[in-house]
């Protein structure tokens, strides 16, 4: 990962992070004050309800109130004193009842049985326990209904006339859908009455008395939308006689939760009779809070956009000169001495650039003075080997014309055979003289590679035919001592190692190793021949057992005119390594002294 | 002296006068339109008045309960009962002119009879109707004085009458739009009734019927007897019948209550007392016994008071699932259904009250089985067959009248609870109103004081 990938990702992170982080703390805000809304929204309700509960308590009690005062009510409990006979009144309850907009009233005589009831007339003689309730204020009570079901009402006793026994009034309002339908309901909300129908005909009926029954929880329009999700508040309510709050999850969605309220209704003796909801939808809450989080997302996203763009143009501004000094290091490592780096303003970036730029010129101008100073070594050196070549030669050449001088003086047969052996001297020195003049003649006129595919393995396998056939006919043995066998051996992989080379001066730079290997064995030994594929390269390997190299001349054989042979021109191993390169080879030298060496021609694999 | 005598002659021609006009106001009238109001159809229910008024059997009931002469003039019983033949009055028409024949009144008595006759075959053999029997019908003659035998031309309705109401009675109908409108049969056998018409409306509440009456808008309405009281309170002309029906518990024998031990424990458990007191205003009496006192002069045997105590111990543990009472929606029927079922929860039992229009087989039902006839024997023949006991009931005895239904009762498929009466409130116009043997009101009889 580049310098600018870094900062722009360092940049673009540190970005998307504080704009995650303020979406976040916006969102938490959010949530916590709808919620606050929503808690004063139901608690408002709540006290609403408490208010129509009031009221209604009150409007109960006093419909009852004025029955129990009025006219007719005094006769009949008068009538009723006077002849003990209740069968006139069996209807008179439904009557009161109807006069009075109650939905229920039951007369019960001086003995608490009833004489007329207007919600189950047939209960008429049956004693009513209610009526023994104090003849104050309202209380909760589950009444049986003809058809064996239950209703919850609001109920108020009084007595007519007041002297005890009396006859009392019974009279209630139902809390039912009605009920709920006249409560004040702000859109979203939900209501409901759970009313338990079993629970107060056998109240130590046990679990199956208390097992909820969602289909118990109607609201004014029937039973309420999902309703055995409201199961755990309820039961809360229930098993606790006091409120309970919590959210409640129609579906998966958070838009279907709703914020519930359970609120018990107990009867006098705080047995919990039924169980009001009051729920408001989080749907609003949630809508914000996903409008605010797409919007944190809007914005997160332009921020991290813009953040991405002001990271390019600060990472681009701050990288780029580091990264045209990186540049101009790669041209520097790759020979180009000359490389510059433009240098702007007065920072630190600015002033590394001004350095290189120092550097790259003092190194520019340094390898012209060594370039120059080698190629006076060289010429130094070329001279000096000349002279040394060509002194070899030339004292026998002097000596021998001085031989000759001297034999003029000598008779004709004497100075006839002088001659003649002078001649021959003469002959071969001035034919040694052409070699070395031919030597250097072939360095400097080392021809261009004719590149051709060909197989690595096989141009191994030609050297090997050549040479080791003359080792064994003692032709090529010219290092060796008499007697002393050079063994060959040829260790050539047998996958195909393509190449594209010059057959001819491959084989010349082979041969070359080859000779100088059988003239490091003078004594016999190994030498072994080998090629094999290294990945997308193919590797050329000339070893010997002989007495093997220092580091020091390691490190300069390949040098020209380096020899360490007696007669060596020092150019075979430059020839060599000058038509390796010509191939974009290289060519390694391993050895150790009296280990023997290793020339490992490293050429690129043909595809 | 003169003057004297001519005094005297003038109070005497005044005094004549008056007299004459005493009389004239105790005759009845012809004419006018008598105006009736009632809570049923008046065919099938409301005890069938209509059907009375247009239709007539083959005999009728007479004031002292025995079989008086009506289509047939004359019966005579063959073979220990086993055949009895009824010579057909001659001469009498149906309302739309088709003479009245023996074929004619077989086709109408297998029509209505359905399959539950006390006779095995009918047959008509010249002007006379034979009726035949496997076992003795020894009341035969009562029970075809019932509503349920009246003779009506079979399959002969016309756009004026309902196919079952063409008949040889008093009146004919006139039409079947609401009001039902009755005219006069000026051939009827028996002789014209008084009034000219009888409007009848049907389906109207008993507090609309008083309201009617008390503008002068019916002449006569219903009271049913748990309104009685408040007829009476009311000051309202009421004739009342002596007990025409009987109120009683009808009780499956199938499922939990095909054990008699149950059944009996719900006989035991029924507040007849209550019933009687207070949902149907001490009218009536209670009873538990097929036939009012006066009838029998044996009902007072049965037991009629509730032992709690005895019901538990008859249930012995058993329980049942819920019964359902079948009860005509409704009025006292409702709430003494409602007030039984409390009783019998006190006794261990869960009964739930169902209008019986809605269930085909409750396990109990509260019904009113009418008492027809002042003859007991026939009367409990009649009453054990509409309760859907087709059993002859022996007339050798009253002894073998008491055995006969003690051994029903002890099955305990029927607990009689209350003999309740028919009443109606008549309004001022109307005069010589009176209720027949059945409870029904003699309309034919009946004339109004002022004609339009």
């Amino acid at each position: 990962m580049s310098l600018r990938q870094k900062l722009l990702l360092l940049f673009s992170l540190t970005v998307a992070a504080a704009v995650a982080a303020v979406a976040w703390t916006v969102l938490l805000r959010v949530r916590h004050v709808f919620e606050r809304r929503d808690q004063e929204e139901t608690a408002l309700f709540v006290s609403q309800f408490q208010r129509e509960f009031q009221h209604r308590s009150a409007e109960v009690a006093a419909s009852v109130d004025r029955l129990a005062a009025s006219e007719p009510a005094h006769a009949m409990a008068f009538e009723l004193a006077q002849s003990g006979d209740a069968a006139p009144y069996l209807t008179e309850a439904q009557t009161m009842a109807q006069d009075a907009q109650l939905d229920f009233l039951e007369i019960v005589g001086p003995d608490g049985n009833v004489v007329s009831s207007a919600q189950w007339p047939a209960r008429f003689g049956y004693p009513e326990p209610a009526a023994m309730e104090p003849a104050q204020g309202t209380f909760l009570k589950r009444e049986e209904m003809p058809d064996g079901s239950t209703a919850l009402g609001l109920f108020a006793v009084r007595a007519i006339g007041g002297a005890a026994p009396a006859v009392k009034l019974v009279g209630g309002a139902r809390l039912d859908q009605g009920f709920l339908a006249d409560l004040p309901v702000a859109p979203g909300m939900t209501i409901g009455l759970y009313s338990d129908a079993t629970a107060a005909q056998q109240p130590g009926a046990g679990e199956s008395a208390a097992a909820f029954d969602p289909v118990r929880l109607a609201g004014p329009g029937g039973v309420v939308a999902g309703a055995a999700h409201y199961r755990a508040l309820i039961d809360a309510a229930r098993s606790s006689g006091r409120q309970a709050n919590g959210v409640v999850n129609l579906t998966d969605r958070r838009e279907d939760s709703l914020n519930a309220t359970a609120i018990p209704l107990s009867n006098r003796t705080g047995d919990v009779m039924a169980v009001l909801i009051v729920a408001i939808s989080r749907a609003g809450m949630v809508e914000a809070q996903q409008h605010i989080r797409a919007s944190a997302y809007g914005v997160a996203a332009g921020g991290i956009f813009l953040a991405i763009v002001f990271s390019l143009w600060v990472a681009a501004r701050v990288s780029r000169p580091i990264e045209e000094l990186a540049r101009a290091a790669e041209e520097v490592a790759s020979g180009n001495w000359d490389a510059q780096v433009p240098s702007r303003g007065r920072d630190e970036v600015s002033v590394l650039a001004r350095s290189f730029n120092h550097m790259t010129e003092q190194l520019s101008s340094q390898r012209e003075r060594l370039i120059q100073s080698e190629r006076v070594a060289a010429w130094r050196e070329l001279a000096r080997r000349l002279a040394h070549e060509l002194k070899n030669p030339l004292f026998p050449l002097q000596l021998t014309v001085e031989n000759l001088v001297r034999a003029r003086a000598l008779p004709a047969e004497e100075f006839d055979e002088i001659f003649r052996e002078s001649t021959a001297t003469l002959g071969a020195e001035i034919a040694n003289l052409k070699t070395i003049i031919g030597r250097f003649s072939d360095f400097s006129k080392m021809p261009r590679p004719e590149l051709e595919r060909m197989d690595g393995g096989e141009a191994m396998r030609r050297v090997h035919a050549l040479y080791a056939a003359a080792n064994q006919g003692g032709a090529a043995q010219g290092g060796a001592a008499p007697g002393a066998a050079i063994r060959f051996e040829l260790d050539v992989s047998p996958a195909p190692m393509p190449i594209h080379a010059d057959p001819e001066l491959l084989h010349r730079a082979l041969s070359n190793l080859v000779l100088n290997a059988i003239d490091a064995l003078p004594e016999g030994g190994r030498l072994k021949l080998s090629a094999r594929p290294n990945g997308e390269s193919v590797e050329l390997c000339v070893a010997d057992t002989g007495e093997g190299l220092t580091p020091e001349e390691c490190e300069r054989l390949f040098t020209p005119y380096y020899t360490t042979k007696q007669h060596g021109t020092g150019l075979g191993l430059a020839i060599v390594q000058s038509v390796v390169a010509d191939h974009a080879g290289t060519i390694a030298v391993e050895g150790t002294p009296g280990g023997g060496a290793s020339f490992i021609i490293t050429l690129p694999r043909a595809l | 002296m003169g003057w004297t005598v001519l005094r005297r002659f003038a109070i005497s021609l005044l005094l004549a006068a008056a007299a004459l006009s005493a009389a004239g106001r105790t005759r009845p009238h012809y004419g006018g339109t008598l105006r009736v109001e009632l809570a049923g159809d008046g065919i099938h229910s409301s005890g069938g008045l209509l059907l009375r008024l247009v239709l007539d059997g083959l005999t009728q009931t007479g004031v002292d309960g025995t079989p008086q002469p009506g289509l047939a003039v004359s019966w005579k019983a063959e073979n220990n009962d086993h055949r009895w033949e009824f010579q057909l009055r001659p001469g009498v028409q149906f309302q739309n002119g088709v003479p009245l024949t023996a074929d004619r009144v077989v086709a109408s008595l297998n029509e209505s009879c359905n399959g539950n006759c006390p006779w095995t075959a009918v047959r008509a053999v010249g002007s006379s109707v034979v009726f035949l029997s496997d076992a003795p019908e020894p009341n035969l003659p009562w029970l075809l004085a019932e509503t349920r035998y009246l003779i009506s031309l079979a399959d002969a309705g016309d756009g004026k009458a309902p196919a079952c109401c063409i008949g040889t009675g008093p009146f004919a109908f006139n039409g079947q739009d609401q009001p039902r409108l009755l005219g006069a049969n000026d051939n009827y056998w028996g002789g014209r009734p008084f009034v000219d018409k009888i409007e009848v409306v049907t389906g109207r509440s008993i507090r609309d019927q008083w309201l009617d009456l008390s503008v002068g808008r019916a002449d006569v309405v219903e009271v049913p007897p748990e309104m009685m009281r408040l007829a009476q309170q009311q000051r309202l002309s009421v004739v009342v019948s002596p007990p025409v029906e009987l109120l009683a518990l009808e009780i499956g024998e199938t499922g939990a209550l095909a054990n008699p031990m149950l059944r009996a424990s719900i006989a035991e458990a029924v507040d007849r007392a209550a019933l009687f007191n207070v949902i149907f205003q001490k009218q009536g009496e209670v009873t538990a016994s097929l036939l009012p006192q006066e009838m029998t002069g044996y009902a007072f045997v049965f037991a009629a008071g509730r032992d709690l105590n005895k019901a538990h111990e008859l249930r012995g543990g058993l329980s049942a699932p819920l019964l359902k009472l079948g009860v005509e929606s409704g009025g006292a029927m409702m709430l003494a259904a409602q007030r039984i079922a409390l009783n019998l929860r006190e006794a261990g039992l869960d009964v739930q009250p169902v209008d019986i229009g809605r269930v085909q087989h409750p396990d109990l039902a509260l019904r009113r089985l009418p008492i027809e006839g002042a003859d007991a024997p026939a009367a409990m023949e009649g009453l054990l067959r509409a309760a859907g006991e087709p059993v002859a009931v022996p007339r050798q005895s009253s002894t073998a009248l008491f055995r006969a239904e003690r051994e029903f009762l002890d099955r305990q498929t029927l607990v009689p609870l209350i003999d309740l009466p028919r009443a109606y409130a008549i309004g001022p116009r109307v005069r010589d109103f009176e209720l027949d043997a059945d409870g029904e009101p003699d309309l034919a009889s009946a004339s109004l004081e002022d004609t339009p």
